[in-house]
């Protein structure tokens, strides 16, 4: 029985590493959107995020400024924050705009005094705690989510808020272990921020929900996508911390995949954008941001991108209150210097040390009781 | 000479000046304060900070454990957009987390017990940087921890600058109101000095009695000063009346005894030319007489106004006398002279003997002077009004003189010889009864050369009342 389960592990690491490379090699790509009419610049960003959702906003704002070529390039968080963070120590270029859902690692960033700062009339409609300093903007209302597949998990079971989560998995650990995905928080950046936010929450459920998922042997993904298509294709049955914007998208394409808003705390994640400081083109970048703060630009972003917004009611489909902002249970990630304490890098290091050790280390059945 | 500029001027613009000089103190201080106070408050959360993190240090198997609390960082993310820098330094000098090129100013192995607070440099931005000492006391790591906390001051600039700000906006306001307020003050602690003015202004030239008017105690010796003036002046001016008197006085014992010895001579015994220097002397000689008259009717006239109290009579009563005092029996019979009077009384308060001096006076003028053939002398009344006008058949007086003949020693150019006391006279005794002396341009055929004696008439009750007060009874007589 060990042994089988050993052979599993291995084959699920080996998987999971398969995966993880492929998305490695995948992220860091570069999307070229060629100028509509004459080009006349060329905006290069690089972004800790899918090319997919951005697409139509890229595509909508040439509408408006059709003689601008789009460079977008695609890394997983953190490869982004490091090279940000060493091109802004040694002064190099790094693109015209950064967009990363990793806030934390952007607030490091203008902390460590990389940014421009960027004042309009659209950022002024910017909500307080989506802008820091002026050189953060968070243009997305995302909130957190589970998802999971609806032919395997029986209607009964499905989770809507953390504790039902926890006691979902201790109730029926034989069916659901090894069938729970997440972030894998040693390599995503907005993987680990999410995991730092949970503990952050007033009750003491996180800590019974880490334990149960520990006990449920958690697959780690490096990425939302690889997490999603798990759970689509029916490998794992739930996804614990997706991004819900992601998971929306990916639920229009698979039926099966429901996507559930907690009802007892959502976390917001708003995706940000930054101007670094040695960005040769500020004020093209300033425009983008411009774009994707106006109205016309959030239209888009809720219709085709991200799909939350924070005064629309949820998408159709999604389980959970009609309105986050009504219900009271929406935890928007404050973009400030609250966010500095995860990113010390100590900190960082014994949290991923402590999650290891309970996601991960527990390689054999006889560390559960 | 250069005008000195206006007392108010003067003390405005020495008030603006105490007033901005106060403001710009004021300012500067609120700017000092406000910085104190940002400061002081922004520090609080620094050290607030960097005492949380302190306290969460921790020893684990060994090894100091940092954990920064999130809290903190809230706690500094009250300023809002202020970047935050750590760095903990263990006890032998090695960084445990945090910035590692962060420095204090003063060695870290000097800090032992107190936190200390200073202002520094940081990636080319001023901080404030607070440094937090830890003394662990656990046998495996002894030493000292450093927690350095620093944060750069844009949010207590901004605080220092609204609080500077607001308080120069209201020091602002303040020393405008003040300003306003002074202004009005000045005003109205100037207005006795207007007042003064006004009074001394609208002053009779004759008056030389004393200003008696309420001034504040600062001025009192300026009216002083000025009443002191008035004083040897109305001294003077009273010798030198007297000085008149006394020598008219003089001079006419002597006149007397002159045209008596004049009239001694015979003029049967001179011859043509002997005689006719004789007529001549006769007539200067009582032309010399007439004018010490006048010249001791004037005295007496100024004298009685400051000293006798007025009565009530019947101006028809006192008229009558001065008509017949004046007109001599030795009149040449061609000329008519009449005496006209209203039916009702006309009662006026007056010193009978000036009054009638001053009739006489306008009488034996028109007769000296103007007087042709007829000289008609009128009662009138009016409703508060008594006149009495004397009238002729001469030529009269142009208009353009009849200002000054009312003065002293200035008569008329077409009279000949006379002096202009008479007019003076009359003029200053109606005055001094409250009417006053006019003319009447003759009108051919019609109507002479009129003067006209203008006096305030009472009505019967302050007549009947005046005569009570007075206790004397109904003067027509007293001579």
């Amino acid at each position: 029985m060990s042994l089988y389960r050993l052979i599993q592990l291995c084959f699920t690491l080996l998987l999971v590493g398969l995966v993880y490379s492929s998305a490695q090699a995948s992220e860091g790509e570069t999307a070229h959107f060629p100028a509509l009419q004459t080009e006349t610049a060329r905006l290069e960003i690089h972004a800790a995020t899918d090319t997919v959702a951005m697409e139509p906003l890229i595509r909508d704002f040439q509408k408006t400024a059709p003689d601008i070529a789009i460079d977008f390039v695609e890394y997983v968080t953190n490869d982004l924050q490091d090279k940000a963070e060493i091109t802004c120590q040694n002064k190099a270029v790094i693109g015209d705009l950064l967009i990363s859902s990793a806030i934390d690692q952007l607030v490091k960033l203008a902390n460590d005094g990389c940014a421009l700062a960027h004042v309009s009339a659209e950022t002024k409609r910017v909500e307080d705690w989506a802008n820091w300093r002026n050189e953060i903007y968070g243009f997305t209302f995302e909130p957190i989510v589970f998802v999971y597949n609806a032919h395997l998990v029986p209607p009964d079971d499905v989770p809507r808020t953390h504790a039902a989560l926890a006691d979902l998995l201790r109730q029926r650990i034989d069916y659901y272990r090894g069938r729970i995905g997440t972030y894998d928080i040693r390599v995503s950046g907005v993987g680990y921020q999410l995991a730092f936010e949970d503990t952050r929450q007033p009750s003491s459920i996180h800590g019974r929900l880490i334990e149960s998922m520990s006990r449920a042997e958690v697959k780690v993904h490096c990425c939302t996508n690889s997490s999603l298509d798990e759970v689509a294709s029916g490998r794992l049955y739930i996804g614990y911390n997706i991004i819900g914007s992601y998971a929306y998208a990916a639920s229009l394409k698979n039926p099966d995949l429901k996507v559930v808003v907690p009802r007892d705390y959502a976390l917001i994640l708003s995706r940000g954008a930054l101007i670094p400081k040695t960005s040769k083109q500020p004020a093209l970048a300033a425009r983008f941001i411009d774009y994707l703060l106006s109205e016309r630009g959030q239209e888009v972003a809720r219709r085709e991108a991200f799909f939350f917004h924070k005064d629309a009611n949820l998408p159709e489909g999604v389980d959970g209150p009609k309105t986050l902002e009504e219900s009271g249970i929406s935890r928007p990630i404050r973009i400030g210097p609250a966010l500095l304490a995860m990113q010390d890098e100590a900190q960082r290091r014994r949290f991923i040390a402590d999650w290891s050790r309970l996601m991960i280390d527990i390689k054999h059945p006889t560390a559960a009781p | 000479m250069r005008p000195e500029p206006s007392l108010f001027r003067r003390l405005a613009l020495r008030i603006c000046l105490v007033l901005a000089f106060g403001a710009a103190i004021l300012i500067s201080a609120a700017w000092y304060y406000a910085r104190m106070a940002a400061d002081d408050a922004y520090d609080r959360l620094l050290l607030g900070a960097a005492l949380q993190i302190s306290e969460n240090l921790t020893v684990e198997s060994g090894a100091i454990v940092a954990t920064l609390p999130t809290s903190a960082f809230q706690l500094l993310g009250l300023a809002e957009s202020d970047r935050i820098f750590y760095r903990i330094v263990g006890p032998s000098n090695q960084t445990l987390t945090g910035y590692n090129d962060l420095k204090t100013k003063e060695a870290l192995d000097k800090i032992q017990t107190k936190p200390v607070l200073e202002t520094g440099t940081y990636k080319g931005e001023q901080v404030r940087i607070a440094i937090v000492p830890r003394t662990l006391s656990d046998p495996a790591v002894p030493g000292r921890v450093h927690i350095i906390v620093a944060q750069t001051t844009e949010a207590r600039r901004a605080q220092a600058e609204k609080l500077t700000l607001q308080a120069s906006l209201l020091v602002v306001v303040m020393s405008l109101v003040a300003l306003a307020g002074a202004m009005l003050a000045i005003r109205y602690a100037l207005q006795p000095l207007e007042e003064l003015g006004m009074t001394l202004r609208r002053r009779d030239p004759r008056n030389l009695t004393p200003v008696n008017v309420p001034v504040p105690r600062e001025l009192k010796p300026f009216v002083g000063s000025i009443n002191h003036f008035m004083h040897r002046l109305n001294e003077r001016v009273s010798l030198l009346q007297r000085f008149v008197a006394d020598a008219a006085h003089q001079i006419r014992t002597p006149l007397t005894a002159l045209s008596a010895q004049i009239d001694l001579l015979e003029s049967e015994k001179l011859d043509a030319s002997g005689r006719q220097h004789l007529e001549r002397i006769q007539q200067r000689t009582s032309e010399l007489a007439h004018l010490t008259n006048q010249l001791l009717s004037h005295a007496m006239v100024i004298h009685r106004a400051d000293s006798v109290q007025l009565k009530p009579y019947n101006l028809i009563d006192v008229t009558r006398q001065a008509f017949r005092a004046a007109v001599p029996i030795t009149l040449d019979p061609d000329i008519i002279v009449s005496f006209e009077a209203p039916d009702d009384d006309p009662i006026i308060l007056a010193d009978a003997v000036s009054l009638r001096e001053a009739i006489v006076n306008v009488i034996d003028n028109a007769l000296r002077h103007g007087t042709q053939s007829r000289l008609e002398v009128r009662v009138c009344m009016a409703e508060d009004q008594a006149t009495v006008e004397v009238e002729d058949d001469g030529s009269g007086i142009p208009p353009d003189e009849w200002e000054h003949v009312t003065r002293r020693f200035e008569s008329s150019k077409h009279s000949e010889g006379g002096s202009g006391l008479g007019f003076a006279i009359a003029s200053e005794v109606l005055t001094a009864h409250g009417g006053r002396l006019r003319f009447r341009e003759k009108e051919a055929d019609r109507r002479g050369f009129t003067v006209i004696l203008e006096l305030p008439c009472l009505n019967a009750e302050e007549a009947r009342y005046m005569r009570l007060a007075s206790q004397a009874p109904f003067a027509s007589q007293q001579s």
